[in-house]
């Protein structure tokens, strides 16, 4: 309905009270503070999908986590090979300057909510990698919720933080609050994308390189 | 002693018909050669050598002797399809200059030498002339700007002691 018809409306004997949009808008603030709110980071948090972005070395511990043994996925995570299709990123040990384009492109392609997780020595604070001229801090790329101590982590160690993203997401509401404000504070903190893909500037010409 | 190492000696006499007028100095020691070329003939021991069957290079790398004011090139080679030489592997070398560092490119005489060639590029900021696609591989401009390998690039917890002008690193952007 355009705006031109809302005044014509009254004359034909309905009355409207508001714009739909707005009401709709108000719908949903209203029901997700309340229950619905809570049913979305209860759900949130039984369906943590990591995405498959294997940056360094802690991704043999994070291939254990979900193997039979310890056996990540009876908690609802299930590890997936597209961005498109996950909810949450585990950075697992140093990330390049190169590659830290394609942990924010990566993030930038997953639908929100989302959560990080940072694993091991490295992306706390660069581990043995501290004073390299290569390295990225995973905290200055994407905002991160929880982190995992140790080179590497033992793989409880990576259940355990799946546990506790889940007591987070439920406890802070961080999934709803996704949806109603669709933004996260502290993105503002972290380094702009054109920053990290800057480099991208040259454009391959695979068919003259071979001639 | 070994079978291996009178073996090794008959390669290095072998190597010393092909190679001739063009070695500098010639070493060895637990299965590995190391032949020193001046750089105007390293294309030509080259290409005697890949006749001879050294059909691969394994890998290119370079040493800075930064009182010296040189680089040693140094290029590991071996054989997959000769079985006796596929056993060893011998390095040819060549000593430049560090001011100007210019070499001809051996990626058309040995294809696996060109991403190598890149790698060493990068680091060091050596520059392979008529190689096909000169381009940075692993790093991004500014960081292949400062060629982090040299000896005079001084990481952070180092630089401690040193005064180190930073500016460079720090005026341009973070990439």
């Amino acid at each position: 309905m355009s705006k031109s018809e809302k005044g014509n409306g009254e004359e034909k004997g309905k009355v409207y009270l508001a714009d739909l949009d707005t009401v709709a808008e108000e719908a949903k603030q209203m029901l997700m503070k309340g229950t619905i709110g809570k049913m979305v980071d209860w759900a949130n948090a039984f369906s943590l999908w990591p995405v498959h972005l294997m940056t360094s070395c802690c991704g043999c511990e994070i291939g254990a986590a979900w193997g039979p043994r310890f056996d990540n996925e009876r908690y609802g995570s299930l590890p997936w090979v597209s961005p498109r299709q996950t909810n949450l990123i585990i950075v697992e040990g140093t990330v390049t300057k190169k590659m830290a384009c394609s942990v924010r492109i990566t993030w930038d392609q997953m639908p929100y909510p989302k959560f990080a997780v940072a694993m091991g020595a490295c992306s706390l604070d660069g581990g043995i990698f501290y004073n390299s001229y290569n390295i990225v801090r995973p905290w200055q790329v994407i905002p991160i919720d929880v982190y995992i101590p140790g080179c590497p982590p033992r793989p409880e160690a990576v259940s355990r933080a799946i546990i506790e993203l889940q007591k987070l997401l439920r406890n802070k509401s961080i999934a709803s609050k996704w949806i109603t404000e669709s933004k996260r504070e502290d993105m503002k903190n972290i380094i702009p994308k054109e920053d990290l893909c800057g480099w991208r500037g040259e454009k391959v010409d695979l068919h003259t390189r071979f001639t | 002693m070994v079978g291996g190492e009178k073996k090794l000696i008959s390669i290095q006499d072998s190597l010393k018909n092909v190679l001739k007028d063009n070695i500098i100095s010639i070493e060895q020691a637990k299965g590995y050669i190391d032949v020193l070329v001046p750089t105007d003939k390293l294309v030509d021991s080259a290409k005697k050598l890949k006749e001879f069957g050294f059909d691969h290079v394994k890998s290119v790398t370079a040493v800075d002797y930064i009182a010296k004011k040189q680089f040693k090139i140094t290029y590991h080679i071996s054989s997959y399809l000769n079985e006796e030489l596929s056993k060893y592997i011998i390095g040819l070398s060549t000593i430049i200059n560090r001011d100007d560092p210019h070499l001809p490119s051996l990626s058309k005489i040995w294809v696996s030498a060109e991403f190598q060639e890149r790698e060493v590029y990068e680091f060091f900021g050596i520059i392979f002339d008529d190689h096909p696609d000169l381009r940075l591989l692993l790093l991004t401009p500014v960081v292949a700007a400062l060629k982090p390998l040299r000896k005079d690039f001084v990481v952070k917890e180092e630089s401690d002691n040193i005064e180190v002008d930073y500016a460079a690193y720090n005026a341009t952007k973070w990439w």
